[in-house]
Parts: structure tokens; sequence; C-alpha cells
């Protein structure tokens, strides 16, 4: 079956290059960007009981491929790509679970780490939303998720999506770090409780 | 030219009334962030020094993007300047309406009419509508069409967004009688 059979209305890619954040270069460059994809719900008209795989099944992988396919295709490739994160936005004549089916499935998650060479489970987005609704979509380090330097998040959106039977599904990605991380790891934290605080806020 | 960042857009359409869209119809949009060069100096009764200082510049760093974001011949195009808080509308004008800007692009794709433009001031996050036209005929009707475009954190109040837009095909299924047909 095509895209189009399979109810794909729309592919947006959107991406950011940041060249100076407060007026400094980043040290580290780095290219943030998504790609959403506009699908019919397959489950309007459904029950809040019903079963939802066979559906997941059919469009989640489809979906998987063809956004990588994208993030890899516009950012230089897999090796590029340090950090991802997933978003379902759910038109309003649909359940959130619908958007939860197409990004928090094996059928999704896991194609997505096999075509990035990641490894991490993958941080998201959902909500359920009127057509032209910005989700911000967080991303961190695909192979470390506590990498501190790769926290970091990308600003999806598509003007006329979705609409109240379809679902907008998308996949963030970054090729580097935050601009100016500066905020230390998990390695050179002090230990920090609130005894250890004092006065602070006792 | 002080740019803070260039975002990059593409809109494939599949799907277009509940009918197929085969080849998927592109758009795509490429906008460069750039500090308004006369933010804090008042009124300027005299533009020509920062346009001459820029223009040309910020035209030459958009055309081959978003010609490259397109991937195929643009077949129309259109142009785009947001104004930040502080400054003045004539400010993105003087940046986009001279042909030290705009030859880049139409140079780039082979064009030989006006680019269609929108100016506007508003807060980042601004929604803002990108007008296209047919490169080489403003009366081709089927090339009449825009797209929607939104920076969150852009324009800042004392920035100026400058963007392109380039189609790589009339509007999906586009089937208005031509504009000659009227005008017999």
């Amino acid at each position: 079956m095509n895209d189009q059979g399979l109810g794909i209305r729309k592919i947006v890619y959107y991406s950011e290059e940041i060249l100076l954040e407060n007026g400094l270069s980043p040290a580290v460059p780095a290219i943030r960007a998504t790609a959403a994809a506009v699908v019919t719900n397959p489950w309007l008209d459904g029950k809040a009981t019903d079963d939802l795989n066979e559906e997941v099944i059919q469009l989640a992988p489809v979906l998987a491929r063809k956004l990588t396919d994208v993030l890899t295709k516009e950012l230089g490739g897999v090796d590029a790509i340090q950090a991802f994160g997933k978003a379902a936005i759910v038109g309003t004549a649909g359940e959130i679970e619908h958007g939860a089916a197409l990004i928090h499935t094996p059928f999704f998650g896991n194609l997505v780490r096999e075509y990035f060479d990641g490894e991490s489970i993958i941080c998201f987005a959902d909500d359920r939303a009127d057509a032209g609704a910005s989700l911000v979509v967080p991303l961190w380090h695909k192979n470390a998720a506590a990498t501190r330097t790769h926290y970091q998040t990308i600003t999806t959106r598509i003007s006329d999506a979705p609409r109240p039977g379809e679902i907008v599904v998308a996949l963030g990605a970054s090729t580097g770090p935050r601009p100016h991380s500066r905020i230390g790891d998990r390695l050179t934290d002090p230990i920090v409780k609130a005894d250890t605080l004092g006065d602070l806020i006792s | 030219m002080s740019i803070r960042k260039i975002v990059t857009l593409t809109e494939d359409v599949l799907i277009e009334g509940g009918r197929e869209v085969t080849p998927a119809a592109r758009v795509a949009v490429v906008a460069a962030i750039v500090k308004n060069p006369w933010a804090g100096q008042g009124f300027v009764e005299d533009l020509s020094a920062g346009i001459d200082g820029n223009a040309s510049d910020i035209g030459a760093l958009l055309a081959p993007r978003v010609l490259e974001a397109l991937g195929a011949p643009a077949e129309a195009y259109g142009k785009a300047a947001i104004v930040g808080l502080n400054g003045e509308i004539e400010h993105g004008s003087g940046l986009i309406h001279t042909l030290a800007f705009g030859n880049h692009f139409r140079d780039a794709a082979n064009a030989t009419t006006l680019l269609p433009a929108v100016e506007k001031r508003g807060p980042a996050g601004v929604v803002f509508d990108i007008p296209l036209k047919h490169i080489t005929d403003a009366t081709i009707r089927s090339h009449h069409q825009s797209i929607e475009v939104r920076i969150n954190d852009a324009p800042h109040a004392d920035e100026i967004v400058i963007a392109l837009a380039a189609a790589a095909q009339g509007r999906p299924q586009q089937r208005l009688a031509a504009f000659a047909t009227e005008t017999k």
C-alpha cells in the first residue's frame, strides 16, 4: 500500500541551525529538527475498550521508516544524529491513547532506535489539540540518555493539522548538544540534599 | 550581518481534497533571523547604509538554501520580512524590497517576475503567511499559493526574520480556469 493509501496526508520537516546564542557562536554547532506526518486516525468511531494492535502493526512501522528517512537525509546521515525524541498530537475526535499507540510500542520505537543506531529509551510529548497547535518535543542522547549536555527541545507545529480525525506523529533529532551547555553532569555534581543546603531552604 | 538562527521548513502534501497528490507537492521555506541593522538608533531617515550592508548578503545566503530544501526546480516563489516589536516595518521592507536582495533568488531560480511578499511586525512566535506566485508569469493562476510559518522564539524585539519560499508546482488539485479565459 502506498503512503496515501495508509492515510498519510502531509509530511513536514522543520529545522533550526543556531549560529549565535547570547551573542556567541556555539563551540559545538548543532541542527535540531523534526519530521512530522499527518495521518488519518484509524480508530475513529471506535470504543474506549477496543484493541488497537492491528492498526498499530500496519501504520507505526511505516511512520518510523518514513520519519527516520527524512531526518537521516536532511541531517547528514545516521552518525550525525546524536539526540532523539518523539511526539504525537491527536485531533479532537480521537483519544490520547490513539497517539500513544502510534509512538509507544516496539512497532515505532524499536524501529526508530534501529534506524538511528540508538539504544536509549526515546523521550516524548503527546497532546490532543486543534490544527496549528505547537508541541515541544524533548530530545536526549540516543545512546546515553542521562547525558546532560544533550537535554534540549524543538517545537513542532503544522498549520492545518491535526484535523479532528487526524493524528500528527513527529520525530525529533539533534546533531549536537545545547549551545553553550555548561551545567556539569552527574560525574561533576556535588551531593545535594535538603539538609546540605542549610539556611537556604530551611 | 549578524544572524542568530537559520530555519528550514518543507511541506509535502500527499492528499488534498481526499485525493492523492502524485508526486507529492512540495513547498520550502528558509528563514534567517537577523539583528535589525537599525536597532537602537531611533528614526533613521536614510536607510541606504543598512540596506547596502545587509540585503545582498542575506539574499545570497537564503537563495541557494531554499532551492536545496525544495530539491526540484522552483515554479513559484515569494519572500517575507517580519520585524520585531522595536523596529519599523520599513526596516524589513528595506532589506527585502531591493534588487540586491531579490536578484539572488531570481537568478538562482531562472525567474523573471517580481517576488510577492509579506511584511509585518510582531512578537516572537508570530504566525505569518508567505505568498507565492509563478516565477516567470505572475498571472498563472494555478501557482498562486501561500505557506504558513511560525518560529517560536523569533523575531526578538530587535530582530528581523527574513525568509524565502519556493514551490515545485502549483496548488495541489488546482483546477481553476486560466486568467486569460476571463479577459478575452
